[in-house]
């Protein structure tokens, strides 16, 4: 089998509420996709339909090209993580895998070897009900991957996580998809996915907001503006303007210049003697690039009465998670 | 499909056949390991057969021969259905075993779990009903023979002796045996019945009110009723009067429904009930 996940068209509605609406993208192996979108996007339907749970309404949700339906032995072909507190309180943590290998005829022994894999080890002896939201998560991560699955799907696996865990999980999934594995990631915040997706599948309101890998989303939204601090503004902007740069100014000392790399622009102000005192290439971060995605969704649905405050909150989320990427400095920083 | 051998169809069939069985006998495994790993079925099983012993041997001891006319053999006792009266009270035990078995999946969630592992949902339902049913027969079994052996022990000393008419209790004579076996039936029905009803309204305490309310209720509802004719009517149509007829072994011509007649009402029930349930189970979203 491929392992692949293609939704292709979906939709899918509750009542009045169009939850996922003619949404297309696919999942390829070797890299974790990250799913996100505010909550109530649609994600977890989306999972649900490609699993089997919900009837779509029109379009496919298809793994490795068939329905989830027509896979035999499916713990074998997909593995997922759904919603990890949905585990009977008083059933002991390798019982809960237990009868799910039993499903398949699977032997204890990859039982016990997937409780020690996520480290719950002698806490399987224990009964579910006393976990910890971190415990329930690794044993869902484990009945996920009982029949060593190409493809994996994981609704919000961090959410409510402590940092170690959040962590461990974020490794857990690079690793998974290192092995060649689909692995698709859900999340409502962009900042958990940084350091850990490839690529991207953006969607709110139920559509597609974008498919993209997450290098070009973030070169996208960093552009190639460099800020420049300098105690002579004016010559700065003329001899950086000279050379076919863009420069704003943008506070008493500070400028903001798009059109030319970083080192180019160190370089025209050494030569021309102009003094300054720190240029930085701006290097946007997962949020923010969302946080611009997001805000061109919203302007599209501009006659909507909500849409000036989701506006506001991406710009004040984008000032205060800026961060900078120092690329070259004056002499006092060159070591 | 012209070039294909003739032999390679009904072979693939044959596969595919086999490789279904196989996925039911392994689905009935998995119910069976999830209902065996937590601790409350085990209280459930002990309570059917508790309760089904300690309530029939209750009457048992409750009923004497004291206030019979002229002789103990007046009263026409049905000892046979007087020691097995527990199945009315085990049969609580055994319908909560029946509804937990598909309630408790959607009360935690754990439904979402199963229906990934088998996606086929006709599949999992006959394992469900094939765990709860071989259980509720099972403990029924034990309950239904152990009522049975209390009688045997406890009514010879309240009058009902051979000398006056009541031979012992004994699987041995017919009647006694078909209540016996009914009374087991009844308890394999009453599961199914539960299972189905939970499938249809999908929460714990809803399932077991309806089951309870069809079970208790109604006949006390009917009993209420002033027209004797629809009393009985009413009777012949309640799940558990018409199935409790499988446990009379005299004055078979007075009671409102014959004892097989009965029992099948009672299948009609369960077959309904895992009917609805089975295809509200196949057709509303998990």
């Amino acid at each position: 089998m491929e392992a692949t996940i293609e939704v292709q068209g979906l939709r899918k509605q509750f009542g009045q509420t169009v939850a996922v609406d003619d949404l297309s993208f696919t999942v390829i192996p070797g890299q974790v996709t990250g799913f996100v979108g505010p909550n109530g996007a649609g994600k977890s339907t989306t999972m649900r339909v490609l699993l089997g749970l919900d009837s779509a309404d029109a379009g496919r949700a298809l793994i490795g090209g068939r329905a989830y339906s027509a896979l035999r032995r499916p713990l074998t072909q997909v593995g997922a993580l759904l919603d990890a507190a949905a585990v009977h309180p008083s059933r002991r943590g390798r019982d809960h895998l237990l009868w799910l290998a039993h499903t398949h005829g699977l032997p204890t022994r990859r039982v016990d070897e997937l409780l020690e894999t996520v480290g719950l080890g002698s806490a399987g002896r224990r009964r579910a009900g006393g976990y910890s939201l971190g415990m329930r998560q690794r044993l869902g991560i484990a009945a996920a991957l009982l029949g060593d699955p190409p493809v994996l799907l994981f609704d919000e696996p961090v959410n409510g996580l402590d940092p170690e865990g959040i962590r461990w999980i974020r490794g857990f999934l690079r690793a998974l998809a290192r092995e060649g594995r689909a692995v698709l990631v859900s999340s409502h915040l962009m900042s958990e996915l940084e350091d850990s997706a490839d690529h991207l599948v953006v969607i709110g309101r139920g559509r597609l907001v974008a498919d993209t890998p997450v290098a070009e989303l973030l070169a996208a939204a960093s552009g190639d503006r460099v800020a420049l601090r300098t105690s002579d503004r004016t010559r700065a902007m003329a001899v950086l303007a000279r050379e076919g740069a863009t420069v704003a100014a943008n506070g008493k000392e500070s400028l903001s210049v798009t059109g030319l790399p970083a080192e180019r622009i160190t370089a025209l102000l050494a030569a021309g003697g102009v003094p300054f005192s720190e240029v930085s290439a701006h290097r946007a971060t997962l949020e923010e690039a969302y946080m611009e995605l997001t805000r061109d969704a919203v302007e599209f649905q501009a006659t909507d009465t909500q849409a000036s405050e989701p506006r506001a909150a991406a710009s004040q989320a984008s000032e205060s998670q800026a961060s900078e990427f120092r690329a070259a400095t004056g002499d006092g920083d060159m070591r | 499909m012209r070039g294909t051998p003739p032999m390679q169809p009904s072979a693939a069939v044959r596969a595919t056949a086999a490789m279904q069985a196989l996925g039911t006998l392994r689905a009935v495994r998995a119910e069976w390991t999830k209902l065996r790993t937590v601790p409350g079925s085990w209280w459930l099983l002990v309570a059917v057969v508790a309760l089904t012993v300690a309530a029939g041997g209750a009457s048992a001891a409750a009923v004497t021969t004291e206030h019979c006319h002229p002789t103990p053999a007046a009263c026409q006792e049905d000892t046979v259905k007087l020691s097995l009266t527990g199945v009315w009270v085990g049969q609580a035990a055994v319908a909560i075993l029946g509804a937990l078995a598909m309630s408790s999946e959607y009360g935690t969630g754990t439904i979402r779990a199963a229906l990934t592992a088998v996606p086929w949902r006709g599949r999992l339902l006959t394992a469900k009903a094939v765990v709860v049913s071989a259980l509720a027969l099972t403990t029924g079994a034990l309950g239904v023979l152990g009522s049975l052996l209390v009688g045997r022990l406890v009514l010879p000393g309240n009058g009902f002796t051979a000398e006056a008419g009541y031979p012992p209790l004994s699987l041995a004579d017919g009647p006694t045996l078909r209540a016996a076996v009914g009374s087991m039936l009844y308890l394999g029905l009453i599961a199914l019945l539960a299972l189905g009803v939970a499938a249809l309204v999908r929460d714990t305490a809803g399932a077991i009110t309806v089951v309870l309310a069809l079970l208790y209720v109604f006949p006390v509802l009917v009993s209420l009723v002033s027209s004797e004719k629809w009393r009985e009517r009413l009777q012949e149509w309640g799940p558990a009067s018409a199935g409790m007829a499988v446990q009379a072994t005299r004055n078979l011509h007075s009671l409102p429904i014959g004892p097989w007649p009965g029992l099948g009402v009672l299948a009609l029930y369960a077959a309904a009930a895992l009917l609805a349930g089975g295809l509200t189970f196949r057709l509303r979203d998990a």
